[in-house]
């Protein structure tokens, strides 16, 4: 069966999924592993005093103990925007959970003996965790001085300050001004498969297995730790089992490359749920809106002051407070703007990529606020919203890309799916907030396509497969291009050594930009076999057209197949394609390029509150995103419901819980709690806008973050209609619900 | 390290095995029969990534002891589809959009499965129920429970 | 996990003698949904983990006999909330039972395991306190039965001896109509440990029992036997100011992750005050559940 883009086929790779064959980082076996284990400390921020490794190194079977005095010095450093991040904790730790030592054996029972027999004799040092602690003018520095040189922020907790903005606040008349803080809390990402990853000698280079979203990135960080050539370090990306960002960039690869360059062996480390919550998690944000209105309606101004607490080191959160909070002021017409957002550094869990990208804070905080104003007006915040929404094609920022869709269709379309305006049973309210996100700035992605003598065909493409179905559409561009079957295609990923160049695969980019560079790749064939159909027919090129799987000759057509075995000739053969997708930077724009197309989704709410246990009871979650063209309408459905149901998470019920000196208390899934399936509205709804005007394949736009934006506060909405009371700070737990209840919390 | 001897029968096959008194059934599995379907997780008995079926119920085989699964009959995600065809909730799965990153799936999939067979005809609210110990963070639940609801609507055809 | 020593006694002549010479060295194994998380985080590091899921007087079964329904203590937790009888006479207990985890918890976690690991949030313990269950314990020494309410000391702790198992708990079958019913506060609608765990039960003579944990170093029961709250002509008022005198031992911890001393106390009343009018629909309703 052809697989009509458009169309909804069994996901690509899903057999593999249901049979439980498919082999994920974690199931793969190697020949002679060595199991490796992260040695910890149970505080938050300590000097490392001495470490005292002979018990462990005792334990039969173990053959390696490390600490940064073993490792190449002075010590490598790592991260994706600032070399912060040494492979071992320097003489001190800087988080609850940051490794001080990591010990190999023969067997998992060894390492695991070994990791506790290691001896660290440390001092525990005051930590900050709060954003007011890290601003504190008497507080600890999380980052020596020396580690940011030529910085003036370098003897201060925040990494690096972002102003964006236009108009003149100040001087902006507003007839009605709110202004209030809101919380956003800190979450993980709580992917089912923890982070995983293995390395192994190769020849004279390295092989290194990662759960890694961006497999190319993680070949130059670890050739440049390594100091080998690129082509000697082979990066396998299998599949991640859940991703979310929390695997984007380099997390314990480097220690596991020199753990089996030094045993010379093979090298396994598989973190427990617990370790990820340590190794990787969401910014958390205090965000203070002051939103100008004029009396019908229309926004005046917006200023906004965010600050994000980030982890003990970068690794990508200062782009994720950049980037997140840049559009903060939402798809709307504001005359005047001013956006300052902060990263601060603390001694947490480096915060990282997450759903939304720094967007979901923001969104919390505006939409909120907006909400607010609507009140105060007596408008309806339906009308509000509609009436402030950007147009397609107006420059809402005005030095970026314009609005790139019609998103008050999309707007109409949630409002009628909740039934905005139609009577509510009592003790019931809605809520309705929109949201939109960035997508990638920049970009490149290559692709090969193969098409062999049978119609066969084989793709490659370096995007990740996390759950979202890459492959499946990437295998329906080229199915649909080649005319061949879509169990006909093979797409290939994860394997540098195989297949060519990819950026990464975050910001939603890779429908756009990893589905062109496929489409780029069969147009290439198509073009060969036009040539090759020319050269059979012996007529001029020009005369022919191949396109969908069919070659048009003059009077008729013929699947490229018949085309292909004759042009191949006696010696067979197959025909090769290269695509490539390329967005370029700007150097002199406040985000180093502009945004290639905006993620827009609408989120509306109905909901019940037991006012006596402030339960919430969703009963309708409405959920619309503009999406260009559902290249796999059943896959864009399934992203959107899954954002959802992950927002609801951040929304009701997950945060870390901190002792009083920084120490996490909540670690593993018994006390972080994510919603299951009973935690579903009692109708989760979602559906989509396609006007085909993406930049992407057939019209295309990238999607799966959108639906995850707007759902605080589309909740938070409704749970102030059913009840009157106002909560600005996540989550919306039934005792946070109770006591705003219970204190008359109404603003 | 001392090993107990034990026999279990796993997917039909009767095995005998040394399995050291600390190692989980999950381990076993894993380790020493090759079966990686069943995951690890939480390793505390909430996500259900490691869900298989003991004797007729499913358990989280992350809270079982391998040397407890002596004289045992054991059902993993392998031991469902026989000669290369999928059986119906597998199917299921796939087309009503069940399966994202597919790493909680063989959980999924054994549970839906046991659900199927102890109640033919389940209500959504006994398939949420039913299906609350296997997590999953991709939020698949509303296809999962699609999923179940076709396996039952085309056995009752 | 650390390694352990693992016996699996087929008699009970064997377990004691197991016992006798492990000492404080000894955990048992039922279900294992407790002691393997603990085995796995190194808080319990046994040198021998005794299994008695082989012994024959605690296996699970439940019979119904000399006007009692005896549940022998490796019974799982799934056959509890689904057995007929329990659901029939001792609906709060099926009810607890049906939320103890997650089905795959449900299929392993058994009554004895869940009395003896004694956490103050026990979902079981409400339900059987109200019913008056005794616990039927033996030791080398022969057996005795043990009142529940003098079976919970602290968190972890129980008055069972050294060397003593649980064998069966006993449930004595009404002698006249009554309406129960357990009910509790989660941080979500999946399964969750309780930060209130409560059972109610009513008979037909107005004597209101309630029973709660979660909210102190062990579950407690308090007992109304003057009618008040079992009066439906009593207004809401008066029978807060009973519920009050019995949530007075209420103790919530205030170190607590899942919930606050406050909220743990007003939730107390709020399903308390539930409770008790859903035991007088049912006791109404001829004193079976709905």
């Amino acid at each position: 069966m052809i697989g009509r883009v458009g169309a909804s086929p069994q996901r690509v790779g899903g057999r593999g999924r249901v049979t439980g064959l498919q082999h994920y980082v974690a199931d793969i076996r190697l020949p002679d592993i060595l199991h490796a284990k992260l040695v910890t400390l149970d505080c938050a921020r300590a000097r490392i005093v001495s470490i005292d490794t002979s018990a462990a190194e005792r334990v039969p079977g173990v053959r390696l103990v490390m600490t940064a005095a073993d490792l190449p010095q002075p010590v490598p450093r790592f991260g994706p925007q600032f070399q912060d991040r040494p492979v071992l904790a320097v003489g001190e730790t800087k988080y609850h959970g940051e490794p001080v030592a990591a010990v190999a054996a023969d067997s998992r029972d060894a390492a695991d003996e070994a990791a506790r027999l290691v001896k660290v004799e440390y001092e525990e040092l005051p930590a900050v965790f709060t954003i007011e602690g890290a601003l504190d003018p008497a507080a600890p520095l999380v980052q020596d001085a020396a580690q940011r040189p030529g910085d003036n922020l370098a003897a201060t907790n925040v990494l690096r300050e972002h102003l964006v903005g236009w108009g003149d606040v100040e001087a902006t008349q507003a007839d009605l001004v709110i202004e209030h803080t809101y919380e956003f809390p800190m979450v993980t990402h709580f992917a089912i498969e923890p982070h995983a990853f293995m390395a192994a000698p190769d020849g004279d280079g390295i092989a290194v297995w990662s759960s890694i979203q961006h497999p190319n990135w993680l070949q130059k960080v670890l050739a440049d730790i390594l100091g080998l050539p690129l082509a000697k370090v082979r990066v396998h990306a299998p599949d991640p089992g859940g991703a979310f960002g929390g695997k984007q960039h380099a997390k314990y690869e480097p220690l596991v490359a020199l753990m089996a360059r030094r045993a010379d062996r093979p090298v396994r480390l598989v973190l427990t749920l617990e370790e990820t919550f340590q190794a990787a998690r969401r910014a958390s944000a205090k965000i203070r809106v002051r939103t100008g209105f004029q009396s019908d309606g229309t926004f005046a101004f917006q200023d906004i002051a965010a600050d994000y607490l980030i982890g003990a080191y970068a690794d990508i959160a200062d782009r994720v407070v950049g980037k997140g909070s840049y559009p903060g002021c939402g798809p709307y017409r504001v005359p005047a703007a001013r956006i300052t957002a902060r990263s601060i550094l603390s001694n947490t869990t480096p915060s990282t990529a997450f759903r939304g990208f720094g967007a979901p804070q923001v969104n919390w905080a505006v939409e909120s606020n907006i909400d607010a104003g609507a009140l105060a007006l007596g408008i309806d915040r339906l009308e509000l919203r509609l009436l402030n929404l950007a147009r397609l094609g107006e420059a809402f920022i005005p030095f970026d890309t314009p609005a790139d869709g019609q998103w008050e269709q999309v707007v109409h379309r949630a409002a009628e799916l909740i039934g905005w305006g139609t009577p509510l049973p009592a003790g019931r309210g809605r809520g309705i907030a929109v949201g939109i996100k960035s997508g990638p700035t920049t970009g490149l992605s290559y692709a090969t396509v193969r098409l062999l003598a049978d119609g066969s065909v084989i793709v490659f493409a370096g995007t990740s497969d996390m759950g979202q179905g890459a492959r499946t559409i990437l295998a329906q561009i080229a199915s649909d291009e080649l005319g061949a079957p879509l169990d006909w295609v093979t797409v290939v990923m994860g394997d540098t050594a195989v297949v060519p160049y990819d950026q990464q695969t975050s910001a939603s980019r890779s429908t756009v930009l990893m589905g062109n560079a496929v489409l780029d790749a069969c147009r290439d064939i198509q073009s060969k076999v036009r040539a090759m159909a020319a050269r059979l027919e012996g007529i001029d090129p020009s005369e022919i057209a191949v396109e969908h799987g069919v070659v048009r000759l003059p009077g008729r057509e013929v699947p490229i197949v018949d085309v292909l075995k004759p042009g191949l000739g006696p010696l067979g053969g197959e025909l090769i394609g290269n695509g490539e997708m390329r967005k370029e930077g700007d150097p002199g724009h406040p985000l180093g390029g502009s945004v290639a197309f905006f993620e827009f989704n609408c989120t509306a709410i109905e909901a019940e509150v037991d006012r006596e246990t402030g339960d919430i009871m969703l009963v309708r979650h409405v959920t619309v995103s503009d999406v260009g063209k559902a290249l796999n309408p059943l896959q864009v459905r399934m992203q959107d419901e899954g954002a959802a149901v992950m927002g609801l998470g951040h929304t009701l019920m997950e945060h870390y819980i901190f002792d009083g000196s920084g120490r996490i208390r909540n670690l593993g899934a018994i006390d972080y709690r994510i919603p299951t399936s009973m935690d579903l509205p009692l109708e989760l709804l979602s559906d989509m806008v396609e006007n085909e005007d993406g930049p992407g394949p057939y019209g295309s736009k990238g999607m799966s973050e959108g639906a995850l934006l707007c759902v605080s506060a589309a909740v938070a909405g409704a749970v102030h209609e059913a009840t009157g009371t106002v909560i600005r700070d996540l989550p919306l737990t039934p005792e946070r619900v109770w006591r705003s209840l219970q204190e008359g919390g109404n603003g | 390290m001392t090993t107990i001897p034990i026999e279990v029968t796993v997917n039909g096959r009767s095995r005998s095995l040394q399995v050291a008194p600390q190692h989980t059934l999950l381990d076993v599995l894993r380790d020493d029969l090759a079966l990686t379907g069943a995951k690890e997780c939480c390793l505390v008995g909430e996500c259900g990534a490691c869900t298989v079926i003991v004797d007729g119920s499913t358990v989280d085989s992350c809270l079982m002891l391998g040397v407890e699964a002596d004289g045992a009959v054991v059902t993993t995600i392998e031991g469902l589809a026989t000669g290369g065809r999928l059986t119906p909730i597998q199917e299921a799965f796939l087309d009503e959009g069940g399966v994202q990153c597919g790493f909680c799936i063989p959980g999924q999939v054994i549970s839906a499965h046991a659900l199927l067979q102890a109640s033919a005809h389940p209500s959504i609210a006994e398939i949420e129920e039913g299906m609350a110990g296997n997590l999953c963070r991709c939020g698949c639940y509303q296809q999962i429970t699609e999923a179940i609801l076709a396996t039952a609507e085309a056995g009752r055809r | 996990m650390r390694s352990f020593a693992y016996s699996r006694p087929a008699t009970l002549a064997q377990a004691f003698k197991t016992l006798e010479s492990g000492g404080s060295d000894c955990r048992l194994l039922a279900g294992g949904t407790d002691l393997i998380i603990r085995l796995r985080d190194g808080s319990l590091q046994p040198t021998i983990v005794v299994d008695v899921k082989r012994i024959p007087e605690l296996r699970p079964v439940i019979r119904e006999e000399a006007g009692r329904l005896t549940i022998g203590a490796t019974t799982v937790m799934s056959e509890i909330a689904a057995d007929e009888r329990v659901r029939r006479h001792f609906v709060a207990l099926a009810e607890a039972a049906a939320v103890v985890g997650a089905v795959q918890i449900r299929n392993r976690a058994t009554l004895g395991g869940n009395i003896c690991n004694a956490s103050p949030a026990a979902d079981t313990a409400p339900a059987l306190l109200v019913y008056g269950a005794q616990v039927v314990a033996i030791g080398s020494a022969g057996s005795r039965r043990i009142p529940i309410r003098d079976f919970f000391v602290r968190s972890g702790e129980t008055t069972l001896r050294r060397g003593e198992l649980v064998m069966a708990i006993e449930l004595p079958l009404p002698t006249q109509r009554t309406g129960s019913v357990h009910l509790r506060r989660t941080r979500r609608r999946g399964h969750d440990l309780a930060s209130v765990t409560l059972a109610c039960l009513v008979d037909a003579a107005g004597v209101t029992r309630l029973a709660f944990g979660s909210v102190g170093p062990r579950p407690v029961l308090a007992v109304d036997s003057s009618g008040v709250l079992a009066d439906d002509a009593a207004d809401d008022d008066a029978k807060g100011v009973v519920l009050e005198e019995l949530f007075a031992t209420a103790s919530p911890s205030a170190g607590s992750m899942r919930a606050s001393p406050e909220y743990r106390r007003a939730m107390l009343r709020v399903l308390g005050r539930r409770a008790v009018g859903i035991a007088l629909d049912r006791l109404a309703g001829g004193g079976a559940p709905g």
